[in-house]
Order: C-alpha cells, then sequence, then structure tokens
C-alpha cells in the first residue's frame, strides 16, 4: 500500500517535471507575467507603507506647527517662559524628532551706524545653537548670500525689508540698544521670506535677554512636530499634560492644512496603488488561463489512459503553484530592487524594505495562479476521444 | 482570403481570443486609471493646498516697519501707509486671473471696545488697546467685465472656525476671537460698542454674530466688517495688508531667477508660467505703490511636497504599465506559441514566412485595438471613481491619454508576438504536422 503511493508521489513528481520541461518557452513567458505581478505588488505595498511616513517628515517644510506659551497670557503677552521648559519638552516621537526653537521677542531700536539710520524693530532672541532653525524653507531664504566672510562679531539674521529701510548690508555692523543695554551684531541674511521674520532681526537668544533684561526667560517655544495628523493631536494632548503650567496650542493655519493635505495623498495612493495591483492581478490571471486553457491535449492524453479527473487537476494546481511560487519569489526579489529605486528616485532615500510585503507578495501570486489555473476543470467534460480526432 | 482567414481565427476560437484581449484590457485599464490620476492629480493637489491659506501678501510699499509680536502691532496709530480698497477688483484683470482664487484686504486698529449684554447694561468698563480686524468675510467683488467675484478670509483662511456665523457685509455685526470672548466673558449675541480716540458718547454697538477660532493671534481680536474698521481708523477706502491666494506651479530654479537679469525670451517663458514669483510681480504691476511678497513658508512647503507627490504619482503608473506590458506580452507571446501546427500548416500550403507573420501580426493588431480601446473606457471609469471619491471631482478624459493607451497596446502586443512569430517562421513545416 505504501509502496503503491510512494510510486504514484514519483510518478506525480515526474510528470510535473515533465510539465516544465516539455516547453521552455511556455514557461519563460507564465514565469514573466507571474514574476512582473509579483514584482510590481511587492514594490509597491513597500512604497505604499513607506510614503506615507515620508510625506509627514516632508510636511517639515511648512515649519512649526505647534506653540508653547505662557498659561492665560495672549500671544501678544509681555510674560514670559523660564527656559528651562524647553529641556522637559520630549524630543522624539517615535523614530522622528520633534525640532524646536526658544524665542524671546523684545522692541529695541536698531542703528546702522554705516548708513546713520535708526527705527525701532521687533529683535527675535532665538535659540539655533541649541536646536537649529525652525523652519528649513524660511532658514535657506534667510541664509547668507555672497562670500561668507568671517564675521567679527555675532551674527545677527535681519529681515529683507527691515534691511531695505535701514539701508544695510552683508557684512555691515548694526547696534540694537534697548534702554541702557547696548548689543553689536554683523548683519546676515536680508531675504525676504513673506512672513513677520522680514521686519525681524533675529539674533541670539542670550543677546536678547540681556537687551530685554530677562536672564533666563523665553517668550514662546515653537516645535516642528512630524507624523500623521492624529500623532500631533496625541503628541499635543500629552505635552500638556507633562507642562500643566504653560498653554501648548497647535498652529491651526498648518495642523490643519496638513491634515487635510495628508489625508488627501494617502487616499489617493491608496486608491492608486489598489487599482494597479488589482488590475495587474487580473491582468497575470488572464495571460495564464490562456495559457493553461492550452493544455487540452494533455489533459485529454492524461485521461484517456486512466488518469480521474480529480488527479488530473491537482497535478495541474501543483503545477500553477509551483510556477507562482519560483514567479513570486523572482518578482518579489526584483521588487525590492524597484521600491529601493523608486523611494530613492522620490523622496532621495532608500524605502526600507519591510520584510512582511514579501511573503504577501509571493502568497498573492501564488494565489494568483492557482486561480488561473482553474478554469481546466472545465475540461471535466471533455472526452478524449473528441481531442485527439481534433475537434473540440 | 486574408480577411477570411483572420476573421475565422477569431470566430473558431472565441474564448482564446476573449483571454488575451481581456488581458490586454486589463492591462491598458490600469495604465489609463493611473495615467489619468497622475495627469490630473497636480491641479487637484495645488487646490488643495490652499487650505493652507495664502501664499502671496501685499503691503504698502511706504509702510513704515510693523513692530508685531504675536500679530499685534505696537505702532502708533498713525504710523504706516495705507492701500486703496478701489484697486482690488484689478486683481482679477491680471495674466492669471484665474489663478487667483481668493483674496482678502486686512486693515487693524487699535481701539477701545465696551461689551455690553444682550439684555442691556455694560459686561465691564472699557477694554483698552483691543485689537480689532477689519477685513471683508465674503464678497462678492464686482469686476471691471460686469461679472462678479466670491471672495473673503473665510476662502484665504479657511482653517478658520466660526461658531454661530460670520457678519454680513455693512451691517452692524461683528465677530469676536475665542480667546478674547474668554477673557471678558462675552457670548453670541452680545453688543460690542468700539471707539478710538477720547470717547465723548458711547457709539452705536457691533453684535456678535459668532465665536472666531484660527489658532492664532486673531483669537484675541475683533473681527469686523472692513468699512467699520476703515472708519474706526479715519481711513475710508483704505486697507493695509492684502492676503492673495492663488494656484501655482512648484518654483525650480528657473523659477528663482531675478526677472531683472533675464533676456526677453526668458522672461516672456518665466511670466507665462504660474510660478508664485511671477503671479507676485504681475500684481505688482497692476497695485501701484505696493510691495508683494511671496509667503515663502507657505509656498516653498507646498513646492516641495507637489513636487514629490507628482513624482511618486508617475513612478507608480510607470511600475503598473511595466506590470501590464509585462503581463500582456506574456498573453501575446503564449498565444503565438501555441499555434505552431496552424503555422505548420499554412507553410505547407505554401505561405511564405513573411505572409504568415503578417497575417499573425494583423490578428494582434486588431486585438490590440480592440482590448485597448475597452481598457481605455474601463481606466476612464476607475479614474473616475478615484477623482470623486478622493478630490469630489474627475478627471477630464483626455485624448492624449487615448491615443498614448492605443500606441502602447499596440506595441506591447507587437512585441510580445515578434520574438515568437520569427521563431515561428524558421518552423519547418513537416515535423511539427508530423507532431514532433
Amino acid at each position: 500500500m505504501a509502496d503503491r503511493r510512494a510510486t504514484n508521489r514519483a510518478m506525480f513528481w515526474r510528470i510535473i517535471r515533465r510539465l516544465f520541461g516539455a516547453n521552455p518557452g511556455r514557461l519563460f513567458v507564465m514565469l514573466l507575467a507571474l514574476g512582473a505581478g509579483a514584482a510590481v505588488t511587492a514594490a509597491l505595498l513597500n512604497l505604499q507603507v513607506d510614503a506615507k511616513r515620508r510625506l509627514t517628515t516632508e510636511f517639515r517644510a511648512f515649519g512649526a506647527n505647534v506653540i508653547v506659551l505662557t498659561k492665560h497670557a495672549s500671544l501678544s503677552g509681555s510674560e514670559t517662559l523660564p527656559e528651562s521648559t524647553i529641556r522637559s519638552v520630549p524630543r522624539n516621537l517615535g523614530n522622528a524628532r520633534v525640532t524646536m526653537t526658544a524665542s524671546l521677542y523684545v522692541i529695541a531700536t536698531v542703528l546702522s551706524p554705516q548708513s546713520g539710520k535708526s527705527l525701532s524693530a521687533v529683535v527675535a532672541g532665538k535659540n539655533p545653537r541649541l536646536i537649529g532653525w525652525v523652519a528649513p524653507a524660511n532658514a535657506s531664504s534667510l541664509a547668507p548670500v555672497g562670500s561668507p566672510a568671517i564675521p567679527a562679531g555675532p551674527i545677527c539674521m535681519v529681515g529683507g525689508r527691515i534691511g531695505k529701510q535701514l539701508h544695510v548690508e552683508q557684512g555691515s555692523a548694526i547696534i540694537l540698544s534697548n534702554g541702557d543695554q547696548k548689543e553689536t551684531c554683523v548683519a546676515a541674511g536680508l531675504g525676504e521670506s513673506g512672513g513677520p521674520e522680514d521686519d525681524q532681526i533675529v539674533t541670539d537668544v542670550r543677546a536678547a535677554q540681556r537687551l530685554a533684561s530677562l536672564l533666563g526667560r523665553i517668550s514662546a517655544i515653537e516645535l516642528t512636530v512630524p507624523g500623521t495628523p492624529r500623532e500631533i493631536g496625541s503628541y499635543i494632548v500629552s505635552l500638556q499634560h507633562l507642562l500643566p503650567d504653560v498653554d501648548v496650542r497647535p498652529i491651526r493655519q498648518f495642523t490643519e492644512g496638513e491634515a487635510k493635505i495628508y489625508n488627501r495623498i494617502s487616499g489617493l495612493l491608496t486608491a492608486t496603488v489598489a487599482i494597479v495591483l488589482l488590475l495587474t492581478g487580473l491582468c497575470v490571471m488572464a495571460a495564464m488561463t490562456n495559457v493553461a486553457m492550452e493544455r487540452k491535449m494533455d489533459v485529454g492524453l492524461m485521461k484517456a489512459i486512466g488518469g480521474s479527473m480529480r488527479r488530473v487537476l491537482r497535478l495541474f494546481l501543483a503545477e500553477a503553484a509551483l510556477l507562482g511560487l519560483v514567479g513570486g519569489i523572482i518578482g518579489a526579489a526584483a521588487g525590492i530592487f524597484l521600491s529601493i529605486g523608486l523611494g530613492k528616485a522620490v523622496f532621495g532615500v532608500a524605502a526600507r524594505p519591510r520584510l512582511i510585503v514579501y511573503p504577501v507578495a509571493v502568497a498573492l501570486t501564488v494565489i494568483v495562479a492557482i486561480l488561473s489555473a482553474f478554469p481546466l476543470r472545465r475540461l471535466a467534460s471533455i472526452r478524449p476521444a473528441s481531442v485527439f480526432r481534433g475537434e473540440a | 482570403m486574408f480577411l477570411r482567414i483572420v476573421a475565422d481565427s477569431f470566430g473558431r476560437r472565441p474564448r482564446h481570443k476573449l483571454l488575451t484581449g481581456a488581458a490586454l484590457a486589463l492591462g491598458m485599464g490600469v495604465v489609463t486609471a493611473a495615467l489619468s490620476v497622475s495627469l490630473d492629480v497636480g491641479d487637484r493637489l495645488a487646490k488643495e493646498f490652499r487650505s493652507l491659506g495664502a501664499n502671496l501678501v501685499v503691503t504698502p510699499q511706504a509702510d513704515s516697519l510693523p513692530l508685531e509680536i504675536g500679530g499685534v502691532d505696537y505702532r502708533p496709530v498713525n504710523a504706516g501707509a495705507y492701500l486703496p480698497e478701489a484697486d482690488l477688483p484689478k486683481l482679477k484683470t491680471i495674466f492669471w486671473h484665474n489663478n487667483v482664487i481668493a483674496f482678502a484686504p486686512v486693515l487693524e486698529v487699535r481701539a477701545q471696545a465696551l461689551p455690553f449684554a444682550r439684555e442691556g447694561g455694560p459686561l465691564g468698563n472699557w477694554i483698552e488697546g483691543a485689537t480689532v480686524v477689519g477685513t471683508w468675510p465674503d464678497r462678492a467683488v464686482p469686476l471691471p467685465d460686469r461679472r462678479e467675484f466670491q471672495t473673503g478670509i473665510a476662502k484665504t483662511n479657511p482653517w478658520w472656525q466660526i461658531d454661530g456665523r460670520w457678519f454680513s457685509d455693512g451691517a452692524m455685526e461683528c465677530v469676536v476671537g475665542v480667546a478674547f470672548a474668554q477673557k471678558n466673558h462675552i457670548k453670541i449675541g452680545d453688543l460690542i460698542s468700539l471707539a478710538t480716540g477720547y470717547v465723548t458718547k458711547i457709539p452705536a454697538p457691533l453684535e456678535v454674530m459668532g465665536i472666531l477660532n484660527s489658532g492664532g493671534p486673531e483669537d484675541e481680536s475683533i473681527i469686523v466688517p472692513l468699512s467699520r474698521a476703515q472708519s474706526l481708523a479715519g481711513q475710508p477706502g483704505q486697507y493695509r495688508k492684502l492676503y492673495v491666494s492663488a494656484l501655482t506651479k512648484p518654483e525650480d530654479d528657473f523659477a528663482r531667477r531675478d526677472p531683472k537679469t533675464m533676456k526677453p525670451d526668458e522672461f516672456e517663458r518665466w511670466s507665462c508660467s504660474p510660478y508664485v514669483s511671477s503671479i507676485a510681480y504681475s500684481i505688482k504691476q497692476i497695485l501701484p505703490g505696493a510691495d508683494v511678497r511671496v509667503i515663502r513658508r507657505v509656498a516653498e512647503g507646498e513646492g516641495a511636497i507637489l513636487t514629490r507627490v507628482r513624482m511618486l504619482l508617475w513612478l507608480v503608473t510607470a511600475a503598473a504599465l511595466l506590470a501590464a506590458a509585462l503581463a500582456v506580452g506574456a498573453s501575446a507571446a503564449a498565444s503565438v506559441i501555441e499555434r505552431r501546427t496552424e503555422i505548420g500548416l499554412m507553410k505547407a500550403l505554401g505561405a511564405g514566412s513573411g505572409t504568415v507573420g503578417f497575417l499573425l501580426a494583423a490578428e494582434q493588431l486588431l486585438l490590440a485595438f480592440v482590448g485597448g480601446g475597452i481598457g481605455y473606457a474601463l481606466g476612464i471609469i476607475l479614474a473616475r471613481l478615484v477623482g470623486e471619491k478622493i478630490f469630489g471631482a474627475a478627471p477630464e478624459p483626455s485624448l492624449i491619454v487615448f491615443l498614448v493607451i492605443i500606441a502602447l497596446a499596440t506595441g506591447v502586443t507587437i512585441l510580445g508576438s515578434a520574438l515568437p512569430l520569427r521563431r515561428a517562421s524558421q518552423y519547418e513545416p513537416a515535423p511539427i504536422l508530423r507532431g514532433e
């Protein structure tokens, strides 16, 4: 009994081997269709997961989206926060980092000794050395233009409009004063950003603190929180919980706009990927079925020499599953490279391969392959004799 | 005879042809859907990005420097310059008037405010130094060509949430920022009197129609119709700041160049692209004395993300195209491989390799046209579904996509069949017919 089963099994595999070997052209065609489908499935699934995450980091370009102020004070308030508050703000949100800038605003008299002009302006003391600039977009437009001469003193970024009114140029000295306090710095920047920075002079937070005689105090902390709208919301709630003495507010212009855009883009991406995957699957299936339907002769022959339809079908399904497995593995391997390439092209960083994607892609390919072999069942009704007579 | 053979081949094996055609149609459907969405997405997303608010700000050129901290201007009331409100309809006459989707003038005044409860009786004393923001909430601006343009702050700043409703233009109504309302215990339906300078008689009050939550400095202020703020400031028909929300093309290196250094043809190309800087330039041309600045924070963030998303979708499209092409090609190849006997027979009857190849190619081409056409229709329907679901508007079917699809279907089928056809032309008829 066991002997017969072993023989049966050996025969089964032998037939499968023969089926593969019989027509290398057809084998190649089937592997190509299955492999292409699997490669695109793997690459798109991988990219889809990765792209959504990357998009949220792209929103950094809009700059700060959360602001920390003193409780009950108006945004205009002259009240200040202790500088140590910034140390209690959590820096990490998942894998991404929250960037922050502490700032202190003071109205001071600005004098340009070169042109002899002077006016009152808002001086914003920011803390770039501790945490970097909040808005990279603004920072780039405010970055020094021209040859980077080594400044003789501390640098202050002069807004475009204030620079025009003061007639200062890159590298000329300006004097900031408030009461008895005086600070000197070298002008840089002079770019226009369209925001309030155009009318401000940005200097080191320590200098602003000395000017305002408010040592160790800041007006506000601006945070750039990356993440999905929900992650940002829960970060705000937990930060408020952590720092009950301050007021944590989302900058709604950006949080809401970002949320809306994020939802649109991720919906678009999901829909596109779903359609592409669905149609690719169907397309591969149609191509495969086409090939499978050509097996009439094989089925006829097997039935003629006494194969039951169940066994015949099992043979062809096993063949299809094997093909799906091989095609899927080849395709998924190609998909890794495809998704790395796509990620590099779009975000400049290779998409991190997600291992779960590959078994899923291979499994889907096997399923598609088996499903496309299923129409062979319809051949159950054919009579071997008519096949050989060339009738059907 | 040629047509008869082709027709016969379709008639004899309908299921077979149907499957090859289905593979083609599905593959081309993927490509059509992905292509239509990618072509359309730039414009749609650019519109979505307007939910971030204005990307251009217009201020008077001769303006003194605002001493603004947290949105409150510490300048004396009389300092600074203004711009005339009467010039605003001109914004819709610039070359890029269709790209200007909203604008709103703003005039800020510092005033004293005296809130009343609805039932009468003051809620407190005069509040000194309240910020009063005059603007248009929603207004039909008459255009020079007798049409009207609906615009206002509700369009330029769509994130502003109003509890209650906006005031109507010109009515004795106002809206109060949420922080200001909380601090002074003002509710919807209360009244507020506003005055500047020395108050001899309490002016007619405005009714509070809504509470504004903007998440910005406006939460601390009272929003009133522009004309109210103008009479408070003693500057009839003037405004101080104008927010413009325009649809733009992401800036590239060319867009960032100074228009003054461009050659005439470069300048023409620059001003004929809806870059935010060229729109700013054309607004500056029609508003004398105005300084038009790009709000970099919004414009550059938008540009960066738009470029990325567009590229992402193009790549998804390319990947879909590749997969569809391979599957369709495979299907075409399979249908040729399986017809060895037929080819053998035709050759045995004296057909040359060229004739056989031509015959089979004609069949495949016919299939490509039909499959491509069906696939195009299928793809358009899918693209419509996606577009409507996500953006609420379907992409327009485009002729270019149709031509691309038909060309692609033809190319893929021919390529897929070319290799097996070439091999088929080398077959010796005798062994094939013998079944070897």
